[in-house]
């Protein structure tokens, strides 16, 4: 019988919208349309335009050694051309946000090849070579994985995950990299912190309600509470049990 | 040592102010008689980045950073989510309460009574200020921060 994945356990919105992130079969939502060039500036790993640095000849020039895991596995187009490997890193509000740290590493590795996930707990960083990185980050920011109010882009100084909101609902950011300008979110500075030449728009918003129904964070005051899932958790008690009982060597 | 019987009371908002809405409740604040101290707190707003390859470089903000709280400027170095108050008397509570509410129209706050600031010095402040600090120091600014206290002219 073939193998169909679950993704998650669950029946509550969170528990779904869970499921959909991570299901590579499900088309991610696209929102907003930051531009290829934006991208590249928020990043601010190389100047818009300029040429891809690379850290090592193209694979086709440099003579790959006889090897069969080279055989079969295809090189990303970043690897191809030889790129440096760079990084983008989001924190997320625990306030509805739409994606979370260890939500974001499960969907990316579902979803994308040749990439290196970084968790913690308020804050997740990807790192890959740097013409799929912008790929990726299109993907990351365009669609319903980002919020312009509750998730940040930042490389650096990400303090704010588990913070209260500001009064016009920006998640907290000491180095102010994005600000809320006529509805719209701009980013002012890049992700470590560096001002940017221009404002970069990525977007108005989502609505309370938006966030509440595509938020994949329980949150007892503002979103679904955790126990009211019931399923879930029964999963993470069953988990947690037999982690407890047996080690990583769980039998029943 | 600060006298322990002076009430205090701390108000904790559901959101993060903006500078003008610190400067609006400050300013309800400092008019009402009999609060000897004032901190607000909250997470740090850094004048340079702290870390990463941006690190050491100024970091300029597109808000208010000096606000005038009765005639005297305050630098605000944090973005305020919470305020200790102590009081001469806990009777001007619920004029605490009415500045809140005023200015607070569009979250929630807190307003609670209880013991907030510390009483007594501690190494730190001991090493800084030596035995014979200013009770009314202790416990108002972080000991290692080179910056005091601003002070508020009175109505007394």
């Amino acid at each position: 019988m073939a193998y169909t994945p679950q993704y998650g356990p669950g029946k509550s919105i969170v528990a779904e919208n869970r499921r959909k992130q991570m299901n590579p079969s499900v088309k991610l939502e696209k929102i907003r349309n930051v531009t290829d060039e934006d991208i590249v500036m928020i990043l601010g790993h190389r100047a818009p335009g300029q040429a891809y640095p690379s850290a090592h000849p193209p694979l086709a020039e440099q003579g790959e050694p006889d090897c069969p895991i080279r055989k079969i596995v295809t090189p990303t187009e970043g690897a191809k051309a030889g790129d440096r490997v760079r990084y983008i890193q989001f924190a997320d509000s625990m306030y509805n946000a739409p994606s979370q740290p260890y939500q974001r590493t499960y969907t990316e590795c579902y979803r994308y090849r040749g990439i290196d996930p970084g968790t913690l707990s308020g804050r997740q960083i990807v790192e890959t070579r740097e013409r799929d990185l912008e790929k990726i980050s299109a993907d990351l920011i365009n669609t319903n994985l980002f919020d312009p109010a509750r998730v940040g882009i930042r490389g650096a100084t990400v303090h704010g995950h588990s913070l209260r909101l500001a009064e016009d609902g920006m998640m907290f950011d000491m180095l102010q990299r994005c600000v809320l300008e006529g509805g719209s979110v701009k980013y002012v500075k890049d992700q470590i912190g560096v001002p940017l030449d221009r404002k970069v728009d990525v977007g108005k918003p989502m609505d309370d309600a938006w966030l509440k129904a595509n938020t994949t964070m329980f949150h007892s005051l503002v979103g679904t509470a955790f126990r009211d899932d019931a399923e879930y958790v029964e999963y993470v008690q069953r988990i947690h049990s037999l982690r407890t009982k047996y080690g990583f060597m769980p039998v029943e | 040592m600060t006298d322990t019987e002076f009430p205090q009371c701390r108000i904790v908002t559901e959101r993060f102010l903006n500078p003008e809405t610190v400067e609006k409740i400050l300013n309800k604040l400092v008019a009402i008689e009999g609060i000897r101290r004032i901190v607000i707190n909250g997470p740090s707003i850094p004048q340079l980045v702290p870390y990463g390859p941006a690190r050491g470089l100024p970091n300029p903000l597109s808000g208010k950073a000096r606000i005038l709280v009765g005639e005297t400027d305050v630098d605000l170095r944090v973005q305020v989510g919470t305020i200790l108050l102590e009081l001469e008397t806990r009777d001007i509570v619920p004029r605490i309460d009415e500045a809140c509410r005023e200015v607070f129209s569009n979250f929630t706050y807190g307003l609670k009574e209880g013991k907030f600031m510390r009483s007594t010095p501690t190494q730190t402040d001991y090493a800084k200020y030596g035995p014979g600090a200013d009770e009314l120091m202790i416990g108002l600014v972080d000991p290692k921060n080179k910056t005091g206290p601003t002070l508020i002219q009175g109505t007394k």
